[in-house]
């Protein structure tokens, strides 16, 4: 069958019967290549009985009937610019199903264009997908919770005699104005922190953007805080991308926030030995959140995890150094030491209030550890090896391999 | 879902529609499986008619996925209808149609429209290193060498790499013809594996000593062979190049690892502008050294014993027959512990120089400036292959350079009954493609498989012309 109908179609293209002639000619033709089949292969021929005749290049003609006219547009398009090319690129991927957003603005597309590698355009792209997945997911969400307000509002229609509450409502407002309150005393007696804006050229631009993001978050749960602390953002140069991006967020809440940010380093502000620096690399482990100490947070997110520098920088002025305890507390599963700065943020605001590492510590994710240590790690592992040994029979080395998989070299040698 | 065996109707695809979980999806689901299953394009074809006639169109997507069955099946004719069909329907191809249309069309006789349709990829962006593949394929397949070589260089001058499966159609479609022009270009591609480290596998080879072996009166004949531990091929007993680096080369990696590894973007990251100008004072005054060695590595060799105890055998078993030690430590290894006893180190102090880097500083940065700095002929002992090392260097040939000097200049230790050392002999002679003129000497893998990237290959091909 198959093959009877590539010999008709061979026939027709070598234009001995006319094109127009296809359409009508090929019902004609039909009965023969049936015989034709019949005698090549039998067997397929079982397949299609006679009585339902299925032309299987109908699809072709339904695709190209009506739409000689596009073709001609198109071609007068042919010289597209490079700009509305790609759009054009990206609809198509669209079409063939890939990763790709609908709508495109013209910076995004310039963006994507400007990316240097396949795979650099591949990820942007989904990322914008993404995005934009999100978005729409959130609005429906808001349109139909409108929805059901308006609904609940019609049915609350009827009118109830005023309600009397012993209590006075707190609006949003209000309590705004408490946290600034409070926000504004700290900036008089409050502990310092200071968030180090010097990282910009080790980040990407996306990685400044979230930066700014969790610094951000970490101010507003500082505000929220009993007793926040007072923030310092040092080496922030004007125009810069951490300043771009801060104006972006706030708006021009950014004049009004109640937060110090200056150009100066935390050096010439405050006494060197009065300075901690936290990082995760540090050698020295953190025993107690001093209030004495004027601690500073490095604003940098690495996604590609660069080891050592903040570090470094902290070597470079001669700064004290301090990591948490996060060895010490946690039965660490997997993740990088390196925690966000919003999560810094808590952690450090619980310990202030509290002095408890347990409480402070939830703030770390949850995927990143097992469980809190109940007893000191040495004793832990030696429970651990006596268990095992008793039990399984497992060698010493054994033990200490599986024990190398849940703790760092370092831990091994303390 | 299973894919029908044969051509179904309309009412039939509708039935299967209905039936299926997620009727939305189904015709794309449903090509899919036939793509995997390889079934006959007749029921594709049966599908698509059915949608054509209940949707008035056929989605792109669609289109896509029954294209890549007609190249699955070879159906040339087909393949051009869908591409006259999408010339039709859309102002522009994406990369996907573009793939699979060239693939399927560089297999055919009609190879020469994949040509147009590479020309067409042009236009929207850079074709990928498969799309080169198959139309170079296609044309050397078609003894078009001259065509098959534009492409080449075309395709080396947008940096892409090409597959050692289209290097080695090269050699295979140009078996027996007497060309000097393509003759060069061909000893070109050896000259390509030379400067890029590429090692040949088995058939890559054959296809290379049958070429030689096939070039009309060029009397070349191929052996395969091991050289000799000295560096020398026991078939023409000719010398294989030095692994040495030249002055010039060694410069220039000492001078990178301490831009780039050392110093890097912050000196401070890895040791501190003090420490690292003391240890360079250290080591100027006791140059120069024969081996160093990696203190703490060693010590870790064998985890039941000491730490101490491991370094002290170390060093007493390579202070028997060589010159001068450097012991590169950190200063924790000098405080009195259960693993560092104070007596051990001082006895083994006697018998080698000791640097003391700071416990938060890197000691391999030292350990590479040292040896860099004694010479050629020293040599150091690690367990490390120094990845994030060399991930440091800013470019591909010195990272080259790095490796090629790492494998001679490691003495890698391997522990023996009782903590015996012995000396893995470093290859004397340079392990890539190379010529003489009237030789080559070819490397080559004998699996497919990737080797570890430490390793280099023993077996040979040794070419050589009689005159």
């Amino acid at each position: 069958m198959q093959s009877a109908n590539m010999l008709l179609k061979k026939i027709l293209r070598s234009s001995v019967l006319p094109f127009a002639a296809q359409h009508g000619m090929k019902k004609d033709l039909f009965p023969l290549s049936r015989t034709l089949s019949l005698s090549l292969c039998l067997k397929q021929d079982k397949s299609c009985n006679p009585s339902e005749k299925l032309d299987l290049d109908v699809w072709k003609k339904v695709m190209k009937s009506g739409f000689q006219e596009v073709d001609e547009m198109g071609s007068e398009h042919k010289e597209l610019t490079t700009l509305a090319g790609a759009r054009e690129l990206l609809e198509m991927w669209r079409l063939a199903g890939r990763l790709v957003p609908e709508n495109i603005s013209e910076e995004q597309l310039k963006a994507f264009m400007e990316c240097p590698s396949k795979s650099a355009k591949k990820k942007y792209l989904k990322y914008l997908y993404l995005k934009e997945l999100y978005k729409k997911n959130d609005k429906r969400k808001m349109d139909e919770k409108r929805e059901r307000r308006l609904q609940t509002q019609e049915q609350d229609a009827k009118p109830q005699e005023t309600k009397r509450n012993s209590f006075i409502c707190l609006w949003a407002n209000s309590m705004d104005k408490a946290y600034n309150w409070r926000a504004a005393q700290s900036m008089i007696f409050g502990q310092p922190l200071v968030f180090d804006m010097s990282y910009e050229k080790e980040m990407s631009v996306r990685e400044v953007a979230n930066t700014v993001k969790q610094i951000v978050l970490s101010e507003g749960s500082n505000r929220r805080s009993v007793d926040p602390f007072h923030i310092h953002f040092c080496n922030l140069k004007d125009d810069s991308l951490y300043h771009k991006e801060f104006i972006k967020h706030y708006r021009e809440a950014w004049g009004r926030l109640l937060i110090t940010a200056t150009e100066q380093c935390y050096t010439d502000i405050f006494p060197k030995e009065k300075l901690i620096y936290l990082t995760a690399d540090s050698p020295k482990v953190m025993k107690t959140f001093d209030h004495n100490k004027i601690y500073i947070v490095g604003s940098m997110v690495d996604k590609s995890i660069k080891t050592g520098v903040s570090l470094a920088r902290a070597k470079r002025l001669g700064l004290e150094t301090a990591a948490l305890p996060l060895e010490k507390y946690l039965l660490w599963n997997c993740g990088a030491k390196n925690l966000t700065l919003d999560q810094m943020m808590q952690i450090l605001l619980t310990l202030k209030d509290t002095g408890d590492w347990k409480a402070a510590l939830e703030f770390v994710p949850k995927r990143k550890y097992y469980g809190f240590v109940s007893k000191p790690v040495h004793e832990l592992k030696k429970t651990l090896n006596l268990i095992n040994t008793l039990k399984l029979g497992v060698s010493h080395k054994e033990v200490r391999k599986q024990f190398a998989k849940s703790y760092s070299k370092k831990l091994m040698q303390k | 879902v299973q894919p029908p065996e044969k051509p179904l109707q309309a009412e039939e695809w509708n039935r299967l529609r209905e039936s299926f979980r997620s009727p939305e999806v189904f015709e794309e689901v449903m090509f899919n499986s036939m793509v995997r299953c390889n079934s006959p394009i007749d029921v594709a074809k049966s599908l698509l008619t059915h949608v054509a006639k209940s949707n008035g169109d056929i989605a792109y997507n669609l289109l896509i996925k029954y294209l890549a069955l007609c190249v699955q099946q070879g159906q040339t004719s087909e393949i051009r209808d869908v591409y006259e069909i999408m010339k039709i329907r859309f102002k522009i191809l994406e990369s996907g149609a573009y793939n699979l249309l060239i693939r399927g069309l560089s297999n055919s006789d009609q190879w020469r429209m994949a040509l147009t349709l590479l020309e067409e990829v042009k236009k929207i962006m850079i074709p990928s290193r498969t799309n080169y593949e198959s139309c170079i394929k296609a044309a050397s397949r078609h003894q078009e060498m001259n065509l098959a070589f534009e492409l080449y260089h075309e395709m080396l001058a947008k940096d892409l790499v090409p597959t050692l499966d289209v290097l080695q159609s090269f050699f295979d479609f140009s078996r027996g013809m007497k060309d000097a022009e393509l003759q060069k270009e061909l000893f070109g591609i050896l000259l390509y594996l030379r400067e890029n480290q590429i090692y040949p596998h088995k058939t890559f080879m054959r296809s290379i000593k049958l070429w030689f072996e096939s070039i009309p009166g060029g009397n070349w004949r191929g052996y395969l062979t091991n050289i000799k531990e000295s560096g020398q091929c026991p078939v023409c007993n000719r010398q294989l190049e030095d692994s040495d680096l030249t002055e010039e080369e060694y410069n220039n990696l000492r001078e990178r690892i301490i831009r780039d590894v050392i110093h890097g973007t912050d000196t401070f990251r890895k040791t501190s502008p003090q420490e690292f100008e003391a240890f360079q004072t250290f080591v100027e005054n006791r140059l120069p050294f024969d081996i160093v060695i990696d203190g703490l590595n060693v010590s870790h060799i064998k985890p039941r014993k000491m730490h101490c105890e491991n370094l002290f055998d170390a060093v007493n078993c390579l202070a028997k027959d060589n010159g001068r030690l450097l012991v590169l430590g950190r200063k924790h290894m000098l405080i009195n512990s259960s693993n560092w006893k104070r007596g051990i180190m001082k006895e083994m102090q006697s018998k080698a120089d000791f640097f003391f880097a700071e416990n938060i500083s890197e000691d391999d940065a030292f350990l590479l400036y040292a040896t860099l700095q004694s010479g050629k002929h020293c040599k150091f002992v690690t367990r490390d292959f120094f990845r994030d090392h060399k991930a440091c260097l800013s470019n591909s040939l010195t990272r080259h350079l790095f490796r090629k000097w790492q494998l001679i200049h490691c003495v890698k230790s391997k522990k023996m009954f009782l903590s015996v050392f012995i000396q893995q002999p470093a290859l004397r002679y340079d392990c890539v493609v190379q010529t003489t003129g009237d030789t080559w000497h070819i490397p080559y893998k004998d699996t497919f498989e990737e080797k570890y990237s430490y390793e280099v290959p023993r077996k040979w091909l040794c070419i050589q012309q009689k005159l």
